[in-house]
Order: C-alpha cells, then structure tokens, then sequence
C-alpha cells in the first residue's frame, strides 16, 4: 500500500505544481479552461433544467416516461464512457512507458493496473463527468431535490455509474488482448466496432421507445403512474436502468423504493472492482506481455504498401494531379498517408465515423419530417443542422486537433529542413478542409434531400455547412497547435487532452451561436412560405452573411494562433 | 561555414546560453564540448531553427537560420541527441521523406539510399518500420538522412550514444571522410578520445559561456591531454 501512496502521491503533486504555475501564460490558461467549462457547465444545467420542465409541464410526458428518456440518454453515456474507456485504457495500461517502468519496481501487477486505471478514468472521462453532473444539477433543481440527494447520487450513484462503465472496459480490454494474440488485432477490432453497434441498435429496438409512448398515453393524462411493467425483462440488468429507477423513486419521494437501486449500483461498482483487481492479479501482466509481443511482432508489410501509387520513390499520373509537382507537397502527404493507415486506431475511427454517417442518412431516410408547421419546420432544420455541426465537431476533434501533434518527436526532422512552416500548417488545414467539407456537404445534401427542401434552403444549408467546415477545422487546427504534445504518440490521448476538451467546447458555442443566428429568420421564411405560398430569400441572405462573418473569424483568429504556435521553440 | 554572434538564450530567469560568438569555416571537424546542462543541445538547437535566440545571430553558410532560413537550412543536416523517427514509416520511406522535404528527385534519393545502404550496413533493416528499430539502427538511419541532400554542414548533437563498437566505427570513418572531402563538421560530445581521434578544433562551454577553445593540428596535439584540461576547466 505505501508504494501506491507514495507513485499517488508523486502524481498528484505533478498534477497540482502544473495547475498553479506562477506566469501569466499558465494562469491565464487556467482561467480560460475555468471560463469555458464553467461557462459550458451552466449551459448544460441550464439546458437539462428546461428540457425537464418542457418535457414535464408542456408535453406532459409524465414522469415515467421522462425517465425512460433518462435512461436511454444514459445507456449511450454508459456507452460513450465504456469506449472511450476501452480505446484510452490500451495506451495507458499497454503501450505507456511509465508501465514499463513501473513493471520493473518491486511493485505488485495488481497495483500498476489499479494505479494506471484510476489515471486513465480521471483522464478519459472527466469532460463526461462534467458534463453528466451538470445535467443532474439541472435535472435535480427543477425538482427542488434537497442536498443530500446530490451528494449521495454523485457519490454513490453517478461516479459509481461510470466506473462501472470504466471497470467492464478494462477487463474487457484485458479479455480482447488475450484473444488478439489468437485472432490479430484487425479481425478483433473490426468485430469490436461490430458488436458495439450492435449493442446500441439491439438496446432501442428492444426498448422500442415510440412503443413505449404509445402505450403510454394511452392512459393520458394519467401518465405520471408507474408504468414498470413496460419494461422489457433485459432492462433490469442495465445499470443505467438502475439509475433511472433510483432517480424516479428519489424524484417522487419514494426513498424506502429507491434504496435498494442506489445499493445495487453502488455494490456492483464494488463487486466489479474486487473482480477487476483480482483479474488484474491473474492477467494483466500476462496481457502485458502479450501487448508487448503484438507490438514487436506486427508486420511491417502493410496493407497499404500495396496501394504502389502512394509508395516513397513511386511517381504516377494520378497520384500527380492531387500532389502537385512539389516534391516536398508530396512527402507531407505521402507521410500523413501511411502514418494513418498503419496506425489502427487511426482507420478504425475513421472507419466507425463513415459508419456513422451511412447509419445517419439511411435512418433520415425513413423518417418522415416533411412537417407542414413552421415552427416545427425550423426546429426540425435546425436540429438536422445541429447534428451535421456536432459530428463534424467530432470529427475535427478526433483528427484534425491532433495533426500538429502527430509530427511527434519526429518534429525535429521538418523544422531543421527547408520546409517552411507555413506551409506545413496550409498542407494541413487544406487536407483536412477539403475532407470535412466534402462530409459536410454529403450531409447536407442528405438532409435536404429527405426533408425536400428549395432550392434556396438547400443552397443556404449548404453555405452554412461550408462555414461550418471552415470554422470547425481551422479552430481545431488552431487550437491543436496551440495545445500540441509531440511526445503523445497516441491521437486518441491528444483528441481527449484538456486542450481539446477546449477546443470541443468553443465549437459548441461557434454552433449555438449559428442556430441563435439563424433561428428568427428561418422561422420567418417558413412561415411566409406556409402562409403565402412563397419563398422569399432574402430573408436569410442577411442571417448567412453573419453566419459567414463569425466562421471567416475564427477561421483568422485560429489559423494565427495556431501559424504563431508552430513556430515555437521545440 | 558556421557563425555566432553574440548568441544568448533565456528560459525566463535561466540564462542556457550566454553572448556566445564562434567562427567555424568549411572543411573544419569542430568539437563542442561540455558537461551536463552546460548549454550545447540548445545552442546547437538555436543553430537548427529549432529554438530561437533570446538575442545573438546564428549565420550558416552566410544566411541567417531565422530571417533567412530556408536557404540555411538547404546548406546543413542535423543529426539530434535523440535520434527520434516516425514510428509507421519504415527507414527508407523516412529517407524518401527527408529527401523530398529537400526537394530532391526520387531517382537522386534512390541513388543516395542505395549508398547509404553501404555505408551504413543498413540490409534488410531499412525496410522495416522505425518501430522496430534498435537505437544504433535508428541513429544510423538519422545520420544517413542528415546526409542524403549532401550538406555543406553537418550538426550532430551526441552522435556516438547507443552505438556498438562497430556501427561507432562506421559512424567515425564516414564523418572524417566526409570532412576530408570539404563538409564542416560540428559535434557535440561526451566522448573525449573521439574528439582527440577526429576534431580539428574543439570549444568547452560551461553554463552557457564558451571557457575554452584550442586548435589540434600538426603542431599542436592533445595527446591524451584533453580529460584533463576538460576536468580541470569544468570542475
């Protein structure tokens, strides 16, 4: 125990002489990231107070429907935290260096694992912490909930909520590794990404929400009865099902009902840290090893070295028209080209994320949102054009924030050659626009289509999308600069440093600014199209036009930022 | 040729490097030498583009390496302390790359690989990934790319660590051969007999100020002298 103290100890000491660094560049940081999660923080109380009291006093769902809601909100948090879990926990717990140290102390296996696993949790999942406890914040004021409820629910139920989501990664983690020696890694990765996506569609048809409302409201309005039977029998072994009920029970002041769910929640986070500790005892160390085995044993024939139009040395005609004649445009991109694809968990994302948007559009596409109602009109437009700017925001975090990064240690061979530095960043910020642009647009053009909008709508969609893409590259591009880790080799580390927390945040409020920006006069438009029968354009050209202005904005401020950036000391 | 003036470098209050001004010309094998944290990674960092100076010029081949950076940089290789590569890319894509950051044909850098194939005893190796590489192997792929736009100047920060006797062998035979043949060679080093062996002049530099500088010619030999001024200087 005084071994796990004392590296504890070490830790945190590091943690907090970095937090209170006495320059002005250091407290301003601090003061910033306070500013912007504080500031991020009310606007998701803010957020989750009203959405429970529209749900509630204006649509009149009921409570029980509300916290079905809840918890289908909450399983794809215990999903979302699951796998960031998984993917951060292999660089932790497997390639990190200080492992390698730490293994050759006098310290047990057990402990190493437990010490990087509560490192790795605090770093992968506090942005989802925060954001989760400021929705229960919300959520609880709007109930007047007294304070105690916070306290026990933060401490004995929600934190306990995601180390369960954390502990099921690890051993899962531990579990993979030993079958990836058998299988290889890309057959176990791709069924991964397989299963995951099976789980999240298997849970919503199972719990098939738009029967669920059906049933009901047949009893309205007496809607606010407990409707458990409902459930489907699998729900019962979900922990974010075990929330839920303690929150319902709690919320209606049934403490003796929801007693027995804050034990379950709580005991089984202590029951699957006692089995994680004792499967660490037996297997992680072995794991370890086997880690260490894949890693030396892996192939350096790639898949790609078959791709001959992108090999080092190799020149054709197509390759031509996207490089250029300049043999150093060429070097950059034919690096970025295999450092990608040979890194797995490069491709893999990038693989789940083109999923994604093929799940996206085919399930717009048999949705039925041609609404003949203004209001719901723009709402739906906005909220289609939320989604497009909050994936795009994703995929810029994922892959563009860490781009600078990337350059590694390795940094040292382009800042001592003739490359200038600027264009390195242009190479960059160009690649990635064009490639977020592109999704954008598909996205858009998607959207519009099924909701047979204008012309006028789908060029001003399209427009805005193409701000979006402008603004959402360049501030991740910027930022990623500003806040670059050459010695993180892992992308998925860089993508959830604090830096690109910041990063994520500023492009949630770039998109609320833009739905504030666009909300009065789209609704105008539609409803002068509803009432008269005809479009008047003129209407949004003025809203575009701001729209336009911020992201040119951004676009300026983050592309300096991050060409004054590159140009520090290295 | 390689010029200092006056070049000073601060960390805040931590002055690394302090108004250091040499003169180095083409053909030269010059030793810098020093103990630990005495200032030699950032002035030859200072030099590479890699930091920039708190105050001071650092001319390489008459161009300033920061208002006038790219035709310096065309002029030097670098060879860091660490010898540090793109993990994904094996040692002969890394070569290409370099290559072309220099704006060289592939056919040239093929031609310069096949070389350092040679010169290096690379084999098989240099089609493997740079993650599977020991530290000789990568230090040797590193000096090979310092090389492969055949520079005028060579910087090499602590080129010997992690070499075995005979890749240091290598490593010293291609260096005297390369400045015999007119390259300007500047390294930093820990190894004394190495400087003795190669160096036709050598600085010490001690908390970022230059204490000492000698010539080894014909004449003047330091016939096993150098430990002891070293130690008697740094002390």
């Amino acid at each position: 125990m005084r071994e796990l103290l004392l590296v504890l100890n070490l830790k945190s000491a590091s943690f907090l002489k970095g937090l209170f660094l006495l320059d002005i560049r250091a407290f301003l940081k601090v003061f910033s990231t306070l500013l912007i999660f504080g500031g991020f923080s009310f606007g998701v109380f803010f957020m989750a107070r009203s959405v429970t009291a529209y749900l509630l006093d204006v649509a009149h769902i009921g409570s029980f429907l509300l916290h079905r809601f809840l918890s289908m909100a909450l399983y794809v948090f215990f999903v979302t935290v699951n796998v960031g879990n998984l993917v951060v926990c292999y660089a932790t717990l497997y390639r990190s260096k200080e492992v390698g140290f730490l293994i050759s102390l006098p310290i047990s296996h057990a402990k190493v694992f437990l010490l990087r696993f509560v490192d790795n949790f605090f770093y992968s999942s506090s942005t989802l912490a925060l954001i989760g406890l400021a929705a229960l914040l919300g959520y609880g004021s709007y109930f007047d909930m007294p304070w105690y409820f916070y306290f026990f629910t933060v401490f004995f139920v929600f934190l306990p909520f995601m180390l369960i989501a954390g502990v099921i990664a690890v051993v899962t983690l531990m579990g993979l590794i030993a079958i990836a020696a058998r299988i290889g890694v890309r057959w176990l990765l791709g069924s991964l990404v397989v299963v995951y996506l099976s789980a999240v569609y298997m849970y919503f048809r199972t719990t098939n929400p738009v029967q669920l409302v059906g049933e009901v409201m047949k009893y309205y309005p007496d809607v606010n009865k407990y409707f458990g039977y409902l459930d489907p029998p699998l729900m019962r072994y979900l922990p974010n099902h075990w929330v839920t009920e303690f929150l319902y029970w709690s919320v209606n002041g049934n403490y003796e009902r929801a007693t027995p769910w804050f034990f379950l929640v709580f005991l089984t986070m202590v029951g699957l840290m006692a089995v994680a500790g004792l499967a660490a005892r037996r297997f992680y160390y072995r794991t370890w090893l086997v880690a260490s085995d894949v890693e030396v044993m892996r192939g350096s024939k790639g898949p790609g070295q078959r791709i001959s139009i992108m090999q080092f040395g190799k020149r054709s005609r197509v390759a031509g028209v996207f490089l250029g004649t300049n043999p150093q445009t060429e070097a950059l991109f034919k690096r970025d080209f295999w450092m990608f694809f040979r890194d797995p968990s490069q491709w893999l994302h990038f693989l789940v994320m083109v999923l994604l948007i093929m799940i996206f559009l085919v399930s717009l596409g048999s949705l039925d949102i041609q609404i003949d109602q203004p209001l719901m009109r723009t709402v739906s437009f906005l909220v289609i054009f939320l989604f497009n700017g909050f994936f795009i925001a994703s995929v810029a975090l994922r892959f563009v924030f860490p781009a600078v990064s990337l350059e590694s240690d390795c940094f040292w061979s382009v800042r001592s050659s003739p490359l200038e530095l600027r264009k390195l960043y242009f190479h960059k910020l160009g690649y990635a626009f064009a490639l977020i642009l592109v999704t954008v647009e598909i996205l858009v053009l998607g959207s519009t289509t099924v909701r047979g909008d204008d012309k006028v709508l789908t060029a001003i969609a399209a427009l805005c999308g193409g701000c979006v893409a402008l603004a959402l590259t360049s501030l991740h591009l910027g930022a990623g600069t500003y806040f670059a880790m050459f010695k993180e080799k892992n992308p998925v580390r860089v993508a959830s440093s604090h830096g690109a927390s910041l990063a994520f945040l500023g492009s949630m409020l770039y998109l609320a600014i833009v739905v504030g920006v666009l909300i009065v006069p789209l609704h105008r438009y539609f409803e002068i199209s509803f009432l008269l029968g005809q479009t008047i354009p003129a209407w949004l050209y003025l809203p575009v036009g701001v729209v336009a202005t911020i992201s040119l904005l951004i676009f300026f401020v983050s592309t300096r930022l991050g060409l004054s950036s590159i140009q520090r000391d290295f | 040729m390689i010029e200092l003036k006056h070049v000073s470098k601060k960390f805040g209050s931590l002055t690394a490097v302090d108004d250091i001004s040499l003169k180095i010309e083409a053909g030269q094998f010059f030793g810098f030498l020093g103990p630990n944290g005495a200032g030699k990674t950032t002035t030859i960092k200072m030099m590479t583009g890699l930091y920039k100076p708190t105050s001071g010029q650092c001319l390489i081949s008459g161009y300033d390496i920061h208002t006038n950076s790219l035709p310096a940089k065309r002029s030097f290789g670098y060879v860091p302390d660490q010898p540090y590569l793109y993990e994904k890319l094996t040692g002969r894509e890394f070569l290409y790359f370099v290559g072309g950051l220099f704006h060289m044909s592939a056919e040239s850098i093929k031609r310069k690989i096949e070389e350092a194939v040679d010169l290096f005893e690379l084999g098989s190796f240099i089609d493997k990934r740079a993650e599977e590489y020991s530290q000789g192997m990568r230090q040797r792929i590193v000096l090979a790319a310092a090389l492969v736009h055949d520079p005028r100047v060579l910087i090499i920060d602590e080129p010997m660590v992690g070499l075995d006797p005979r890749s240091m062998r290598l490593v010293k035979d291609t260096l005297k051969r390369k400045a015999k043949e007119g390259l300007l060679v500047f390294m930093s080093t820990h190894l004394l007999d190495i400087v003795e062996e190669l160096c036709d002049r050598i600085a010490i530099i001690k908390t970022g100020r230059i204490i000492h500088e000698q010539v080894q010619n014909e004449a003047m030999r330091f016939n096993g002298q150098l430990e002891t001024i070293f130690l008697e200087l740094t002390k």
